[in-house]
């Protein structure tokens, strides 16, 4: 994986210091969050419905600001993150969604491909870049399809793909599994974990306690935003690196 | 191919993607440029014919002082040169009383209406042609109040008199094609920047994409600054078809009626800078909409 400036070596890529967020007086979907993740550590975080999953995941890619607190992501500080240096920060963290967010008139090639059009990647290295992820997802074969034309499974695959195609640093998929059957889930599960073990830095939000079970990985659980358990990934965990 | 190529190219593939994916709206911005552009750009033609015969008719504008019949051949010399030393005089011509004659003779077919007189009757004068600058009413003011102290000049006579009236209808034309070129721009402006709008709208999913695999605000609103260029040259574009479409169409018709009335005056087209500067100021109508639909908008 490529290195990048921002953070030294070792220097933990996700810290949170005391951090809130209140989106009215008095009403807090996180509150006093603290917490680091390692380089390439896998963490899962659950709890249910409204506990503050995806605010926290939102708040580590930049969507939201901390209304309280500091998160430094990469070695910034996104509480003082201008406008124009997000973008920078986005490109080094990848995000997948459980509702896949593909471009449905586009190809699935194209849908990867857009990580790289936005930093100007020659026309010929992103295609050759995006058909080695997609064969490592098992997609080569569909690049020229649309994703109304596959499966769950498959979109969310193509999903993955694109987040990963940038080489990011951080990757953060909120509940990615929550609208694939079981078979399915292992297996996005299982290229997410591929990705940790290759030095990538992954938080998985889900309150699928299977998953959390099968992979043994560090857990943070959340309850009415604050963090009420930590659970360190057990030793000889699936894919351990974490 | 360098980043900055690359990025250029991206754009304008998304530009034009965007334009096929929002058919509707994207015709009916360049529609509406090329409405506002075909009345504009027929107005400012017929103003710009109008001045052409004004230039035309304006080189032949000449004042007429007509000499007292006493005067010898050496004072008329010294007059002529006086006169022509005058604040906006080009030159002076000189028409003895014989010529006058010749002239009338001339114009009348022949000499039988002065058959019965015992003298000329006809004045000597001088035809005071005039600088382009002075084809002014003041300048044409200024000039009558310094001739009119000279010795020997009996009437001065303004030929054509009706150019002062017409140069004023052409000013006033011109003003009021300017006023409604504003008024007609800014509407189209603001439908421009209605469709840019429109068309960010439509495309939120992708730019809720776009902004999380990190895409810059620059590389998200370049291409709708390039849809609305696009849509106001393409409007432009069919601005000048329909322009040249009419003016083929129905100058025959109406040439014969300009005949009668401007002689051989004709009617002429934009020139190529002319016709240029009509698309071009198509896409700059385009670029400024969409300009105003993202200045203080959410992408």
């Amino acid at each position: 994986m490529r290195r990048r400036a921002g953070n030294a070596i070792g220097e933990p890529p996700v810290r949170m210091y005391h951090v809130s967020k209140s989106y009215m007086a008095g009403q807090y979907a996180l509150h006093d969050v603290s917490f680091e993740v390692r380089r390439g550590e896998f963490l899962f975080l659950t709890g249910a419905s409204g506990a503050g999953k995806t605010t926290l995941l939102e708040l580590v890619f930049a969507a939201e600001e901390p209304s309280e607190g500091q998160i430094l992501v990469l070695g910034r500080n996104v509480a003082r993150l201008g406008a124009g240096a997000i973008p920078a920060l986005r490109r080094r963290v990848g995000v997948v969604f459980q509702d896949f967010k593909l471009l449905e008139d586009r190809t699935v090639e194209e849908n990867v491909r857009l990580a790289l059009d936005v930093v100007g990647t020659p026309r010929r290295d992103a295609r050759a870049r995006v058909f080695g992820l997609l064969k490592s997802v098992g997609l080569q074969h569909r690049r020229f399809h649309h994703p109304l034309s596959l499966s769950g499974g498959e979109q969310q695959r193509v999903a993955l793909a694109r987040a990963l195609v940038n080489e990011p640093e951080i990757l953060l998929a909120d509940e990615p599994t929550g609208n694939l059957d079981p078979e399915l889930t292992i297996e996005i599960m299982d290229l997410i974990v591929k990705a940790s073990t290759r030095g990538t830095t992954v938080i998985v939000a889900t309150h699928d306690h299977s998953l959390i079970e099968r992979y043994g990985k560090r857990v943070l659980r959340l309850e009415e935003g604050r963090i009420v358990e930590d659970i360190p990934a057990a030793s000889g965990s699936i894919g351990a690196s974490g | 191919m360098n980043r900055g190529l690359i990025l250029i190219s991206i754009a304008f593939a998304n530009a034009l993607r965007g334009i096929r994916s929002a058919s509707t709206t994207s015709s009916l911005a360049v529609l509406t440029i090329a409405i506002v552009l075909v009345l504009v750009g027929s107005a400012s033609l017929l103003v710009e014919n109008m001045a052409g015969l004004l230039d035309e008719f304006g080189a032949e504008l000449q004042l007429t002082a007509y000499l007292e019949p006493s005067m010898t051949e050496e004072e008329l010399h010294l007059l002529a040169e006086s006169v022509a030393a005058a604040p906006g005089v080009d030159h002076v011509d000189i028409v003895t009383r014989a010529e006058a004659l010749a002239r009338f003779e001339k114009i009348a077919g022949g000499s039988e209406l002065l058959a019965g007189l015992d003298e000329n009757p006809l004045p000597a004068s001088l035809e005071i042609h005039l600088r382009p600058e002075a084809r002014t009413a003041e300048a044409l003011e200024i000039l009558r109040s310094s001739l009119d102290g000279l010795p020997g000049i009996e009437e001065l006579a303004q030929g054509q008199e009706w150019i002062e009236g017409y140069s004023r209808v052409v000013a006033l034309a011109r003003s009021g094609a300017f006023a409604i070129s504003i008024v007609l721009g800014m509407a189209a402006l603001l439908i421009v920047a209605n469709t840019i709008r429109l068309a960010v709208y439509a495309r939120r999913d992708e730019l809720e994409i776009l902004a999380l695999v990190g895409a810059s605000r620059t590389f998200v609103r370049v291409p709708f600054v390039l849809e609305g260029t696009i849509q106001g040259l393409l409007g432009g574009l069919l601005a000048l078809c329909v322009i040249y479409g009419a003016y083929v169409l129905f100058l025959p018709q109406i040439s014969f009626g300009l005949e009668l009335v401007l002689g051989q005056a004709e009617l002429r087209f934009f020139t190529t800078s002319e016709a240029i500067r009509l698309v071009a100021s198509g896409g700059g109508l385009g670029l400024l909409g969409s300009i105003t639909a993202l200045v203080g908008g959410r992408t």
